[in-house]
């Protein structure tokens, strides 16, 4: 059946257009789409755990519902859905009972709708490298997401894509946003923002990247080419709807790239900044009328129902009534209600939406709220701003605030649910209950591994069902990919109701870090990095979400105050300690390579690799200690291989007096940092250092006039007694050579004379 | 590659060219969803595919008798409307329909019976008469006998008719039974007359296709009686059918056009800039009035034209948003106030009975989505369309002609079977 409708729908095409176009034209003229219908993200955790997310009901209707209006309202014919093992039975089932969509449907918009599996899934990346090798997509396709809402058409951006492919092969790519204003906007992704560099002439897009507000360094890093743009934007105003025009060609830089997983932060930024490498140009539409956006976290299921029920979506509202079955019938006050919905006289309700045989008792209010099938409301029951799905049974007197109640959800009489609460399928509340406000309750029936709670009475009452949700920390499977990376979690921003950074379980203590961070402009990069510098480093790394890149800060300010270059830092160090340690080589070219790739890649300054050195023969010195003595330790360090000498006075040193006296300086810090880490005794620190300056002055490293300028440096007696005790050991090393100076000159005078 | 031009989007006549191709049910959802989704909208583009697909029911769902076929039209006719319960027109296509082959099949029948019994069932004018004879024709006993029980178990088509005809008591009961004819009644041949029946039901249904694509010329045929020399008009968002009316009056009169737009539209000037230049090529001179600030001009304004969505029975109209504004300022100011309207358009349902004539549409077309404060913060509720009521409305014309109020009954029971009034309901 399938077969014979697809071919229906090409002899539509033909006949389209069979008049006007040749042969391969026929093939362009069908569109295709590829839905990824997974997200592999837990934001919307509980609910994700019973339904997959693209059949959660937004506006009592499944997202995929949405996704797949637009793709027909866009004139799509062949439709591929991706989804993970986890959850394809699940979509693929509800499709299959869908009429309207089922593949070989007679009613379907489209002559084909396939599945594909992907077993083995890990990221989306996973999903766009199976189907370039599947071969299935012979022209420029659509790429949307699951849980996508929109109504823009797609013809003019397909147009003008069509048009930049065709006179140019390596134009690959159109991404539609939609401009969404300077100010805040409700239906803009809170948490993390995107930014686009635009060339506004031609719409290319120059450079992609992701901030937010958790993360240390609030600035973009632009390569200097973008500079050479006559012209160009940063657009962060833009709502990314992940709606992207793709030739195939997008699908062969998804395999060359084995590594990228996630659409905007992997594959878009990784190609716009390997352009040189690929050629590829990647363009945007950005389009202002219209409705796009993609409901990727709670709180943007929340901007756009309140989108849908303020209408902006037309005409996908309810009283469209397009999913098949739906009878929805606009009334008063911006209320939409199904069939055999029962208001009860004394109730009020605005800005709302009522499935179908809902009930609703006397002196219930209800405002900008969806409610869903066969709900029972009791009477007198407050509910503002929820979203309440099927077969919920709220009791008398009940006041909802904000909050989403799954299917089946209890809740007993008298209780109280506050805002951002998260009640997942049938839990249930006990009568009389008044759930936390701060942090909102996340309660499930299930723990983040899917294995059932044991309920929670504190939580729920007596009798009730349901257990504050935690995720499961080991259970890798629906972690969320896309911000592994980042030092500090930006999802757990996207995994509440409401968008809030005081909603962040964090420790109280570092809370007043991040508020620094928060009140001040994103611009003021200078500021807000010195507020994480002086931070208690303790207090900083006790906050639950920091990880790495706290952890090496901390260490890091006491002892440079470039914490641009802390990640520089301590991969410089540990690669120059490998090389340094290991016991099969003795040769250091290979080390040297890599410090220098390292220093380009990160921009590193001459005084961070400085330091970068210095510690880290510093650190092999004081290692070697444990088994020699101070000065044979500091020789071996120095020369056990070759190259690594003429590395330091190329590199480390690579200067006149002043840049010896700073390597030096940085020696001894580095010294007192390992006598202050107890890797080694406060009085072989000294000796070390004198070894260290005396081989490296036998070396002609450091010359008299650079060792003397530091032995008179300020800085080498500051910070505390152990630099002035690590200084002194010294003392002989440089009398010897002042005196040398002396004798020197007096032996010149005596020349002279 | 000029095919991309075109771009994906389905639309009316992306629409109209697949449907040789497909089955009826693929059609008919097809239109359902281009409906839901208003990519096809407008009552002459509702209009227009409305009766291509019932031209496909005819031709193509499987009918043997009359009841059959008028079940059938009156089946998709019902989802059509459901789908888009705010186009009145498309009822009334559907009702032309039913009443065309209820016209075609009498005249079959009337020629099976050498004509001698009856001419039109169920004509209004003809009521007297055709009860009269239907009767004797029909069912076993003569004289007329519309009592309900000796009727409804025998419903055939002649029997049901006349029911109606007699006791208008419960129209939509005598359609409900969905059980085939008896064929004690209609002595219809199954076959020939059936195909016969068919290919005059699509030339009819053509036909009524003619008349809309005419309509607009016929009545923009009227504009040179109804404008005058140093007439201002002041015509609200102008459609096809208004712009053709004034530029049939430009090539003849010398007049000042004023162009309302309702809404900010985004286009802004641009705004109907197509109809500017056919008029000032015209010579007519042309005034934009962006929204609301109509009322200044009115006292100058001679006439104020109308576009309508669709006119009820009782002469109110249904038109776009923002129009019972301009009529009421009209009435102000006693200016007379004229709705263009295909006779297509004309309901027979009464303002009464249209449960929600205002559709409420996108909110961007009043506030900017970019303006993310008012989008939260602000309720925005734009109409679509809303009910013009019939004392502000002056004039009709239809491409039959101009119509006062009194006359629209006329024009309504020339055009629709008694029968098929209540047709949504059924």
């Amino acid at each position: 059946m399938s077969s014979k409708q697809g071919g229906k729908g090409a002899g539509a095409g033909k006949g389209k257009k069979g008049a006007k176009g040749g042969a391969e034209e026929k093939r362009d003229d069908i569109l295709q789409a590829v839905i990824i219908a997974d997200s592999f993200q837990d934001r919307y955790a509980p609910f994700s755990l019973e339904k997959p997310r693209c059949l959660l009901p937004l506006a009592n209707t499944p997202m995929i519902e949405y996704t797949l209006e637009f793709l027909a309202m866009n004139g799509v014919q062949e439709v591929f859905i991706y989804c993970s093992s986890a959850n394809t039975d699940e979509v693929e089932a509800y499709i299959y009972n869908s009429s309207r969509w089922r593949n070989g449907s007679k009613i379907s918009p489209f002559s084909s709708l396939e599945f594909i599996r992907v077993s083995d899934a890990r990221s989306i990346g996973d999903f766009l490298r199976d189907l370039d090798k599947r071969a299935l997509i012979s022209s420029d396709f659509i790429l949307v997401h699951g849980d996508l809402v929109a109504n823009v058409s797609l013809d003019a951006a397909l147009a003008k894509h069509r048009a930049r492919r065709e006179a140019n092969r390596e134009n690959c790519m159109t991404v539609i946003l939609r401009s969404a204003g300077e100010d805040d906007h409700r239906t803009k992704t809170h948490g993390i923002t995107p930014h686009f560099v635009v060339e506004p002439s031609t719409t290319r897009c120059l450079h992609y990247e992701e901030t937010h507000p958790l993360q240390a360094d609030h600035y973009l890093t632009l390569d200097p080419d973008i500079l050479e743009h006559k012209e160009f934007e940063i657009r962060s105003d833009l709502i990314d709807c992940g709606i992207d025009i793709c030739t195939p060609d997008v699908l062969a830089l998804w395999s060359e790239s084995f590594d990228y997983e996630l659409p905007r932060k992997n594959f878009l930024h990784g190609v716009l900044k390997d352009h040189e490498l690929n050629g590829k140009f990647i363009y945007t539409e950005i389009v202002d009328q219209g409705y796009a956006a993609r409901a990727s976290n709670l709180q943007m299921y929340d901007a756009i129902s309140k989108d849908i029920l303020g209408r902006w979506t037309y005409p996908l509202v309810p009283d469209s009534n397009l999913v098949l079955g739906n009878s929805y019938k606009m009334t008063k006050n911006g209320v939409c209600v199904e069939n055999g919905v029962v208001i009860a006289p004394n109730a009020t309700i605005t800005e709302s939406v009522l499935g179908h045989r809902s009930s609703l008792g006397s002196g219930s209010s209800v405002s900008n709220s969806i409610i869903g099938d066969r709900c029972k409301i009791g009477k007198n029951v407050r509910i503002e701003n929820s979203y309440i799905w099927d077969e919920v049974v709220i009791e008398d007197d009940t006041q909802i605030y904000h909050s989403v109640l799954a299917d089946a959800v209890r809740v007993g009489k008298k209780s109280i649910i506050p805002e951002g609460s998260l009640l997942s399928y049938g839990v249930s509340i006990a009568p009389g209950t008044q759930l936390p406000t701060d942090p909102a309750a996340r309660i499930s029936l299930k723990q983040g591994d899917g294995s059932p709670a044991t309920d929670d009475a504190s939580l729920v009452g007596e009798n009730g069902k349901g257990a504050d949700f935690h995720e499961s920390a080991s259970s890798d499977y629906d972690s969320d990919s896309e911000d592994e990376d980042f030092g500090t979690d930006p999802s757990s921003l996207q995994k509440s109701l409401i968008y809030s950074l005081e909603g962040l379980n964090i420790s109280t203590s570092s809370i007043s870090t991040l508020a620094t961070h928060t009140s001040v402009d994103s611009d003021e990069v200078e500021s807000q990095v010195n507020a994480l510098q002086n931070a208690d480093p303790t207090k900083s790394t006790t906050a639950t979400a920091s990880r790495n890149r706290l952890d090496s800060l901390s260490a890091f300010s006491a002892f440079s105050d470039d914490s641009m270059t802390g990640a520089f830092h301590t991969d410089a160090v540990n690669g120059l300690l490998d090389s340094l340690r290991a016991e099969d080589t003795d040769d250091f070219d290979g080390a040297k390579l890599e410090f220098m790739g390292l220093r380009l890649a990160n921009n590193a300054s001459d005084s961070s690799m400085r330091k970068a050195i210095a510690v880290s023969f510093a650190k092999r010195a004081a290692e070697l200690t444990s088994t020699l003595d101070p000065a044979k330790a500091a020789q071996r360090a120095l020369l056990d291989k070759k190259g690594a000498i003429k590395f330091i006075r190329e590199v480390g040193v690579g200067g006149k007096e002043a840049e010896q006296a700073e390597f030096a300086l940085a020696l001894q810090n580095a010294l007192v940092t390992q006598v202050m880490g107890k890797t080694l005794e406060a009085g072989k620190a000294g000796t070390v250092l004198a070894a260290l300056l005396q081989q490296l002055y036998s070396h002609d490293v450091l010359e008299e006039d650079g060792i003397l300028a530091w032995w008179n440096d300020g800085r080498a007696v500051e910070g505390g007694e152990l630099m002035a005790t690590v200084r002194d050991k010294c003392r002989v090393l440089v009398e010897w050579l002042e005196n040398a100076d002396e004798e020197e000159s007096s032996e010149e005078e005596s020349d002279d004379e | 590659m000029a095919p991309l031009l075109a771009g994906y989007a389905p639309n009316l006549e992306k629409f109209l060219k697949t449907l040789k191709g497909q089955s009826l049910e693929a059609s008919t959802e097809g239109l359902i969803a281009l409906l839901k989704r208003r990519q096809i909208r407008g009552a002459e583009a509702c209009a227009f595919a409305t009766a291509r697909v019932l031209l496909q029911v005819v031709a193509k769902s499987k009918w043997t008798d009359v009841d059959q076929l008028l079940a059938n039209v009156q089946k998709v006719g019902a989802r059509l409307t459901h789908a888009a319960p705010r186009e009145l027109v498309i009822g009334n296509i559907v009702r032309r329909v039913l009443g065309l082959i209820r016209d075609e099949a009498s005249e079959e029948r009337n020629a099976d019976n050498e004509g001698s019994l009856m001419d039109s069932v169920s004509d209004l004018q003809t009521l007297q008469p055709s009860a009269a004879t239907a009767t004797s024709s029909g069912s076993q006993r003569p004289g007329p006998n519309p009592i309900k029980p000796t009727l409804t178990p025998a419903a055939s088509f002649v029997s049901k008719s006349l029911f109606n005809l007699l006791s208008v008591v419960d129209p939509a009961e005598s359609f409900t039974t969905g059980s085939p004819v008896t064929g004690s009644s209609t002595p219809i041949q199954q076959n020939s007359s059936a195909t016969a029946l068919k290919s005059e039901v699509i030339d009819g249904i053509e036909e009524i296709m003619d008349e809309l694509s005419q309509a607009d010329d016929q009545i923009a045929g009227f504009a040179d009686v109804q404008i005058h020399p140093g007439d201002h008009i002041l015509a609200y968002q102008p459609t096809a059918t208004v712009e053709k009316f004034l530029v049939r009056a430009a090539s003849k009169r010398h007049f000042t056009a004023l162009i309302a737009s309702g809404t900010p539209s985004p286009k802004g000037p641009e705004a109907y800039a197509s109809l500017k230049k056919k008029l000032a090529a015209a010579g007519v001179r042309t005034v934009h009035v962006m929204s609301g600030s109509y009322a200044a001009y009115l006292p100058k304004v001679s006439k104020v034209i109308l576009p309508a969505h669709a006119v009820l029975a009782n002469g109110a109209i249904i038109a776009d948003g923002g129009a019972a504004c301009v009529a009421r300022a009209a009435r102000e100011y006693s200016k007379p106030v004229i709705v263009l309207s295909g006779v297509y358009k004309l309901c027979p349902e009464n303002s009464s009975e249209v449960e929600d004539p205002i559709e409420l549409g996108d909110s961007s077309a009043y506030v900017p989505f970019t303006d993310g404060p008012l989008v939260d913060g602000v309720d925005v509720e734009s109409a679509v369309s809303e009910l013009v009521p019939a004392d502000l409305v002056d004039m009709y014309i239809t491409n039959l002609g101009p119509h006062t109020r009194d006359h629209l009954d006329d024009i309504l029971a020339d055009h629709y079977k008694v029968e098929d009034i209540d047709f949504p309901l059924q």
